[in-house]
Parts: C-alpha cells; structure tokens; sequence
C-alpha cells in the first residue's frame, strides 16, 4: 500500500518537474536577454535607442537606432500579413465547409507539409524564383525587397492560419448552419453572415499567431529582404530592400565582440523582438479564451 | 388507416407513397398523408420512428445529409416541392423551420430578427418594422423591446426559442415547421410556446413533431402516429387520443411502449 502510493507520488513529482521546466527555461531565457540588452543603456541613452533612424553599429561613432530595425520587421509582416489572411480564411473556409470530406482529406496533410518546410528552403526558392520575379515585374535594381518578404512570409504563415481557422469554422455549431438555411439563406450567405462571424474569435487567434511566425522567422527573410537598415518609405518602400530585427540578429552576432556595445544593442533588439512576440501571444490566447463559442 | 387521410379538407401539403432511404437503411416507407391549411398538426411516435425525418422532408432539410435518398411526391399547394427547377431558397422561404433546441445567431436580437429580411432583400427603412412585428407576433416584444440591441444569447432558454419563431415569421412563410421545439425548455416556457403556437394557426400552417403526447392533444387539430418509418395512423386528434383505429397507436398513446 505505501508502496503503491510513493511511486504515484514520485511519477507526480517526475510529471510536475518535466512541465515546470519550460517555465524554468523561459524565464532564464528572459533573463539573459533583459540582462544584456539592459546592459546597453548604461552607454547608450533608452530613447536614442527606441527612436533613433540610424543603425550603424560599426561605425566610429556607431549608432543603435532600433527604428529602421522594427519598421523594417512591421512592414514585411503586415504585408505577410495582407496576403495571408485572405488567402487563409478562404482556404479554411473551401475546405471546412465546401469541400467534399474526400478533397478536403486531400488537401489537409498538403497543408501540415507546407509547415514542415525549412525555412532555409523556402528562403532559397524565394531567393532562386521569386526575386528574378519581383526584379523584372518591377522593373527595379533588385528583387530582394520588403515584397519579396512578406510574400514568402504569407506563405509561411499561410498553414498556421489555414489549420487554426479551419479548427475554428469546423466547431461552429451544425445547428446555427441549418438554422441559417432553413430561413432561406444560401449556403453562401450562411457561410459569410453566420458561420464565419461566429468562427471569428478563432480566425482572429489564427491571425495572431500566423503573425507571431512571421514576425520571429528569420532565414527567409534574411534571404530574400536584401538587408539594409533604412527606415523603409510608406507606401514605396514595400519594393525597397529592408533589414528586420531577426535578421538583423542572425547577421551581426557572428562578428559582434562580446561585451561591446554592439553584442548588448543585439540582445536589446532580442528582447524587443521578445516582447512583441510574447504580446502576440498573450492576446491571441486571450481572443481564443474569451470568445470560446458559448453553444454547445 | 383510418379514411381520415381522404378526407382532409383544403389540404395545403400532399405526401403521395414517400420512401426515405439513410444510404441502406430505410427511414420512410411509403409514407401518404395530406396536412389541411391553418390548422395545427402533430406528428407523434418513438425515437427513431422517422418523424422527424419526414418533417424535414417538407423543407428539404435531408439534402443537407449525403447519404439521403428520397422517392415519392411532397406537393404544397399543388406544387412537387421535388420537381426540376424547383430553388430550395423559395421552398424554404414558403416552409419555416423552428428547431428543437434554441439556435439563436451570435449577434444581437434584432439582427437575428432581421437576418431573413436582410437577405430576401427587405428595405432598411422597412426593416425596423418587420422586426417589431415579428417579435410581436411571438409574445416576445414587451419582454424585450427595451433591449433589443443586447446578444440573443442574453435570453432565457424558453425566450430564445421564442426568438426562433419570430426569426422563423419574419421571413413570411406560409408553413411553419416545428421539430420538438419544447424539448429542451422548462413547463412554464412550453406552455407560452404552445399557447403561441395555437394563436399562430390563425396566419400560418403549422406541422409539429413532439415526443410529448399531452402536447400533441393540447394544441394540435389532427395528430399523426409513425412507427418504424410508417404512417400508422392519421386524423383528428380527439379520435386519435380517445378512439384510435389501431392497436399499435392505442398502445402508444396509453404508454404501452415508447
């Protein structure tokens, strides 16, 4: 009897130490980041940082500005973004609600695949296709362009949004559905007035995190975006290289001497990049928790 | 059977040998009955006994299911509701559906009112009036008026299912369909459902199927038996429930089986 009940409590215990430890991990994570990115304000002043348009880290009178840095992630993901959303609800849609079981069996492990690319293929295939694409449509100097980004971007961001919302549109009530129909409405109508406004907690989860993934990838967009570090220009500059924040990571750490300013302003723009992907995050979970749909 | 099902005056829907077929299994046998204008009819029987699968037959609810195969003729108003070049849409704008539990949209009351409207292409400036007369027409208008903006789903259960029906009128149908509407409601909201729906009989035709025997000879003026995908029996109600003509319906009735 003793024994039996010390091996349920040690397997307890076991279970309860694995699942504590991705708390562990990630606080030790915030840790270090914020700790070396806050080392940077003991040299550089918090606001210079945060509002400065220059980021020239190498330079004799080297600037940290994060501005070109952020905007340059925001505009390839809103544009990620744009292209997206669209293109995942009506997938999500197609295959929850118009499509026969048979296609949409078909259609959903192509979906879960185009997650499991790496992104370094997807960057070669952006770098090798669509860049020669953008250039000539364009007629510009490069191909490798915020565009080029955020197109491949969408794409990746593409099976998060599709699965989610498919989860989503799949869990509305037959019942709203039917009642929709026996009114006179068209299967359309019910899709488009009812099925997806009701879905739309989850659609906007989906959203949220296709945007979380497109904000943190980094190989892509390293591959196709051309790199440089200027405060893109609005509209225009969606055709302009950009530099994000990931990449701007993945480029510069290699060379950076620890210790320097220049290796604690990378750790400062991790911990921005952190906290927006964490805000993501949160108000996604909070959307979902919030309107979980109450029928049924 | 009983001649009963000859004989019904001025009847608005005509079922002639109807055969409903879930893929192999057979729901529906032969099923023939004529449902008279503004009056209430009952359909009663056990689980399964496929009333409401012949209810839904009468909006083409079953083409929604796959496997769903139907022979036979449904005509409303002379009509086979079944013919080529019939639009399911028209159908069921003509047949109204009420459900058995309340499935209220997740938007406000008056919006849910004004979904059929809207899409049968009623004026905005007519809009506001269709509503209010809806929600009167289903006793729920001095409950609610005050409120009408808030989410349906801030009713009670029985005023949701209220909020159904009026849903279900606003589009003006001719026919109403109810299937176990009360089931999932409390004694003191079926018994406003029911006086509800005896005042409605005046405007509309209405079918309903209920396990409820005692609501069946409450509110209805001819009742139908099934059993096992069979019309058993058909007629008026009083004679249903007080001198049926077979032995499977007495049983029922008398709660021999079910």
């Amino acid at each position: 009897m003793f024994s039996r009940n010390y091996r349920e409590k040690t397997i307890e215990s076991v279970l309860f130490a694995v699942s504590a430890l991705t708390v562990v991990i990630l606080f030790l994570i915030c840790l270090f980041l914020f700790r070396d990115g806050l080392t940077l304000f003991e040299d550089v002043p918090f606001l210079s940082f945060v509002t400065g348009k220059f980021w020239y880290p190498t330079s004799v009178n080297a600037q940290f500005g994060l501005l070109p840095l952020f905007l340059g992630s925001l505009i390839v993901t809103a544009g990620a973004i744009l292209f997206s959303v669209p293109l995942g609800i009506a997938s999500a849609v197609f295959i929850s609600e118009l499509a026969s079981p048979k296609v949409a069996d078909f259609l959903k492990p192509f979906v879960e695949i185009l997650a499991g690319v790496p992104s370094v293929v997807y960057g070669f295939f952006g770098l090798v296709v669509l860049v020669p694409f953008i250039r000539e449509t364009f007629n510009l100097p490069t191909g490798q362009t915020a565009l080029t980004g955020s197109i491949m971007l969408g794409v990746m961001a593409l099976p998060t949004i599709i699965s989610i919302s498919e989860d989503a549109i799949s869990s509305v009530p037959g019942s709203l559905k039917q009642g929709s129909l026996a009114l006179g409405a068209t299967r359309w109508q019910t899709i488009y007035k009812v099925t997806v406004p009701a879905a739309l907690s989850g659609i906007s989860a989906a959203v949220m995190l296709g945007m979380g993934r497109a904000i943190g990838e980094t190989m892509t967009v390293m591959m196709v975006t051309g790199n440089t570090a200027i405060i893109p220009s609005f509209p225009g500059g969606i055709l302009d290289p950009v530099r994000t924040m990931t990449a701007t990571i993945a480029l510069e750490m290699g060379e950076v001497p620890q210790g320097s300013d220049h290796f604690h302003a990378l750790f400062a723009v991790g911990s921005v990049l952190f906290i927006v992907t964490f805000l993501i995050n949160l108000l996604a979970d909070a959307i979902k928790k919030k309107y979980r749909f109450k029928v049924d | 059977m009983t001649e009963a099902i000859q004989n019904v005056a001025n009847p608005q829907i005509e079922v002639k040998d109807l055969n409903l077929w879930y893929g192999d299994k057979q729901a529906l046998k032969n099923v023939s009955i004529q449902i008279p204008k503004n009056s209430v009819t009952a359909f009663i029987g056990p689980s399964g006994c496929g009333k409401s699968t012949f209810i839904r037959c009468l909006n083409r609810m079953n083409d929604l299911i796959k496997s769903c195969r139907i022979e036979g003729e449904v005509s409303i108003e002379g009509k086979d509701i079944y013919g080529p070049g019939v639009d399911v849409v028209d159908l069921r704008k003509q047949v109204g559906m009420v459900f058995q539990k309340p499935n209220p949209f997740p938007m406000s009351i008056y919006d849910n009112i004004a979904y059929g409207p809207r899409i049968h292409g009623v004026n905005k400036k007519d809009l506001e009036g269709v509503v209010e007369h809806a929600l009167r027409s289903a006793a729920l208008w001095d409950e609610i008026s005050d409120r009408i903006r808030s989410p349906a789903f801030s009713l009670s259960g029985g005023q949701q299912q209220r909020l159904c029906i009026a849903r279900t009128m606003a589009v003006k149908p001719e026919i109403i369909l109810f299937d176990e509407p009360c089931s999932a409601l409390d004694p003191i909201s079926t018994a406003k459902i029911e006086e509800l729906i005896m005042n409605l009989k005046k405007d509309y035709t209405i079918v309903i199927v209920t396990h409820n025997m005692q609501q069946a000879a409450r509110i209805s003026d001819h009742t139908a038996f099934f059993l096992m995908g069979e019309l058993i029996e058909f007629g008026k109600t009083r004679q249903i429930f007080e001198n049926p003509g077979e032995k499977s319906t007495e049983d029922y009735i008398t709660g021999r089986f079910g």
